[in-house]
């Protein structure tokens, strides 16, 4: 079920409703539940049962590995948990891709061989699913989290709507102890969940679905060379239209979750005003890099022994990264691109240090703008489905096709650039403060205003039905 | 400093990912469950929210009122959801109506039951290449019904992942992979869609009313022409019907369609990128490519008992010059009547059916899509033997 469907608006009104409604918070709970396997199962029932059984594996493995004795079989248990976690991941995920790459690899050495081609569906949001679910057996094994004795908490944590199939990652740790007491209802709280809600739909259907998403679709599908001035306008505008895409389906979690009591943390904080990649990955799927930086960063040893191993942590976490993304060498590169930035401007600050002209908003603007387009070239084998379309893509970019086509309308061109600039200008303006503190301080009618308009805007747009680019991932 | 001799050591301790306490710092970050609240900006939220609705319904209504004062009326959208519930309406045995949209608007869906017997599922769809549709219809093993295709030469011979395929293969899709949900949003929106004139997905939304401004474009730019207005009407089992405006002689949005119809009828030139007769080898390829997959595939369902015949059907003016001149009857119709081996009927061949005047030249107006489909019943119970 798609947040921007007439489905949902009537799935969503009856659930509050009838939330709110109730007394029993047990019922509510039960509710809850329900109502989230319905939201996932009005996809493809069956895969309801999937999520289920890798939902109570990870709540009877949370049990054993805080009841172990000692330290091995705690091991053992949690090995048991990401093992299973993650084979449910590979093998839906990854299956094809691996048995592609190990055929090409038998080729190398001079071995025919030609797999059947596995045919299988990928379930929506097994990917941050399963991290919910995994974040859960890790926290317990640390010693930071204490199992849940509620199997129906645990598969509300898990399947909780508003988060279940693109994030944000929701750790169970952040969300079972909003289990315990009922949320009192709260106009103010329930209203600002419904404004969430009203920016992240505008978001996602106004400005990366109607403004920028046919350029980038153009621009990535033309199968023949590109002028520079087009090649750029199309990651330009697919830079923004993954933010919105995202950001805007993160916007309406957060806000469909308060609107039943429930606090979700940021997932994007106004990413391209970031200077440096660091700070860039503090901007960008929060809840992602925080995942790897805690669970895979910090164990691998982090920054703690020296430089060089910080780089390759580095490296090797970008890598997975990339890879968590999508089952493709793209994805890989784009990870490794990332990591190789992280690297560099690691390396940089060790030679620079500290210095008072980089305190400078000039400077720090000057950063934000490299740090900007290195991120839109990098976005390039991100959105690129093959290499061959990336380095075309690439080519066109630094003037490799000067006599490539001109495939952008005047019109498309300035909706790009319009809606980048005001893009760039909230991003730089907002930076270092979040949405409820710019709310809290604009005038009421200014704040009236945009909510009505984009509501109006909505309603123009008439919602066309496109799938959040992350439901893939 | 540690050496880089001792970096790789630690690299090859990878067994310690996960197999520790955590410290102090990963505590403070990924560990103890917090009390987070996200903060909630105090302005007066009744009184703005109230506001807000009011505006919203206010401009909602105004826009409607503005859309019917320019002449739109309420109707279904023409989505790959309600193509999906036609298509899951057929039967084995179901007289189908596959093609272009010369085949939505022309042919009378109660005419057609009155002479055949048996109420057709309307599966023809506007700028749509027939061939996705018949191969899934003749891949279903179940079908073994009556394909009435409707037969415009550009269309029909669209090459591989131009827009008409697209169009015709995103149906297919979704009638194959429809979810529950996308099924309901469909019933939901049905009813929105016949009361509210400004639900039209064509042209009122923001993305339609962008491209409408006038900017003109960079001389070398390779822009698609623009497909027409609203024109027609469409209920919950496809059936168009042109809308009294457009049939209206010499109405401004009559000329505007008739105008829009010839660049999107013109040959594109062919890409830069490829040399002009590596590029025409290809499309004679894909043009010889699909003469034989629609003969093959009107021989796959006549050999489990299905009929198929191709409909010539009416077009006027300009465009039937254009179409004439660029797709040739001799070239395309006859080898597909030919290699196929299936009853045609064209138009032009019975007087009773040539007389017809296409108000904007490529569709048949309401009232003269049900006597043409009266007049064409005879002919495809000839065709089909029935």
């Amino acid at each position: 079920m798609l947040f921007n469907s007439l489905t949902f608006v009537v799935f969503f009104v009856v659930v509050v409703t009838a939330y709110w409604s109730i007394h029993s918070w047990t019922a509510r709970k039960n509710l809850l539940v329900t109502a989230s396997y319905i939201f996932y199962g009005a996809w493809n029932p069956p895969f309801a049962a999937l999520l289920f059984s890798t939902t109570a594996m990870d709540f009877w493995l949370g049990r054993q590995i805080a009841k172990a004795k000692n330290q091995p079989s705690r091991r053992a248990w949690l090995v048991g948990s990401v093992c299973m976690n993650l084979s449910m991941l590979g093998f839906f995920k990854y299956g094809n891709f691996l048995l592609e790459n190990f055929q090409w690899f038998l080729a190398r050495i001079g071995i025919i061989y030609h797999p059947p081609h596995l045919d299988i569906l990928l379930p929506v949001g097994i990917s941050f699913y399963t991290f919910h679910s995994l974040s859960y057996t890790l926290d317990i094994y640390r010693g930071v989290l204490q199992p849940t004795k509620s199997l129906r908490d645990f598969v509300l944590a898990v399947s909780f709507f508003p988060q279940l199939v693109a994030g944000p990652i929701v750790r169970a740790g952040d969300f079972l102890p909003q289990l315990v007491k009922p949320p009192r209802l709260r106009v103010g709280q329930f209203m600002w969940g419904l404004l969430l809600m009203t920016l992240g739909l505008f978001e996602k259907i106004v400005l990366a679905d109607t403004m920028l998403a046919g350029s980038a679709d153009r621009i990535f599908g033309y199968a023949g060379p590109l002028v520079a001035l087009d090649s750029w306008l199309g990651v330009i505008a697919f830079a923004g239209q993954i933010f919105f895409d995202f950001a805007g389906y993160s916007t309406c979690a957060i806000g469909a979750a308060l609107c039943l009591g429930f606090h979700l943390k940021d997932n994007f904080r106004f990413p391209y005003a970031a200077i440096g990649f660091s700070d860039f990955w503090r901007r960008w799927h929060i809840s992602l890099s925080t995942f790897l930086r805690d669970y895979l960063y910090i164990p691998l040893g982090g920054n703690r022994a020296g430089w060089t191993r910080a780089a390759i942590n580095l490296v090797i976490v970008m890598f997975l990264g990339g890879l968590w993304h999508g089952a493709a060498w793209t994805f890989v590169v784009w990870g490794l691109l990332h990591g190789f930035y992280l690297v560099i401007e690691h390396a940089s600050r060790a030679l620079i240090g500290e210095r008072a002209w980089t305190a400078n908003f000039a400077v720090k603007l000057l950063l934000g703008l490299i740090t900007y387009g290195a991120v839109c070239l990098a976005w390039v084998f991100f959105r690129a489905s093959d290499f061959t379309i990336a380095t075309r893509m690439l080519g066109g970019m630094f003037g490799g096709h000067p006599h490539g086509d001109a495939i952008l309308a005047t019109r498309e061109m300035l909706q790009i650039g319009i809606v980048t600039f005001l893009m760039m200008l909230a991003h730089w303006s907002l930076r270092e403060i979040n949405v409820e503190t710019a709310v809290t301080r604009l005038p009421r009618w200014i704040v009236t205003t945009a909510w009505a308009l984009m509501a109006c805007a909505i309603i123009l747009t008439q919602g066309s039905s496109n799938a959040f680019i992350y439901f893939q991932f | 400093m540690p050496s880089s001799t001792s970096n790789f050591k630690r690299i090859l301790q990878l067994p310690r990912l996960f197999f520790r306490k955590p410290t102090e710092a990963e505590s403070v970050h990924g560990g103890p469950p917090l009390e987070f609240e996200r903060p909630i900006p105090q302005i007066p939220w009744r009184g703005m929210t109230v506001v807000v609705v009011l505006v919203v319904i206010a401009a909602a209504i105004a826009w409607e009122f503005y859309c019917r004062s320019i002449g739109y009326a309420p109707t279904l959208n023409n989505t790959e959801d309600l193509w999906a519930m036609a298509r899951q309406r057929v039967q084995p045995e179901s007289v189908v109506i596959i093609g272009d949209s010369r085949g939505w608007f022309d042919l009378d869906l109660d005419e057609l039951q009155k002479g055949l017997g048996k109420r057709p599922v309307q599966l023809a769809g506007p700028g749509s290449c027939p061939y996705p549709v018949l191969a899934d219809l003749t891949n279903d093993e179940s079908f073994h019904g009556v394909i009435i295709c409707s037969f415009t030469p550009r269309l029909f011979m669209a090459p591989p992942g131009s827009p008409p395929m697209e169009r015709a293969e995103k149906n297919v899709r979704r009638s194959q992979t429809q979810t529950p949900a996308q099924r309901v949003s469909q019933y939901l929106a049905m009813p929105l869609e016949e009361h509210i004139a400004f639900l039209k997905q064509s042209d009122l939304t923001l993305e339609e009313l962008l491209k409408r401004l006038p900017i003109p474009n960079r001389p070398s730019a390779l822009i698609p022409p623009p497909p027409p207005p609203y024109f027609q009407t469409i209920d919950r089992e496809r059936r168009a019907r042109m809308i009294e405006e457009c049939a209206r002689p010499g109405s401004e949005l009559q000329r505007t369609i008739q105008q829009g119809w010839i660049p999107l009828f013109t040959p594109p030139p062919p890409p830069t990128y490829i040399p002009k007769e590596v590029f025409m080898a290809q499309m004679m390829k894909a043009i010889e490519q699909r003469f034989q997959d629609v003969a093959a595939a009107a021989q796959k369902l006549r050999s489990r008992g299905g009929k198929i015949a191709f409909v010539r059907l009416p077009v006027s003016g300009e465009l039937k010059v254009l179409e004439d001149r660029t797709t040739p009857r001799g070239q395309i119709w006859d080898r597909v009547i030919k290699d196929t081996a299936a009853p045609g009927i064209y138009f032009e061949d019975f007087p009773e059916l040539a007389g017809f005047n296409c108000p904007e030249w490529s569709h048949l107006s309401a009232g003269d899509s049900v006597e043409f489909s009266k007049r064409l019943v005879p002919h495809l119970r000839a065709a089909l033997g029935m």
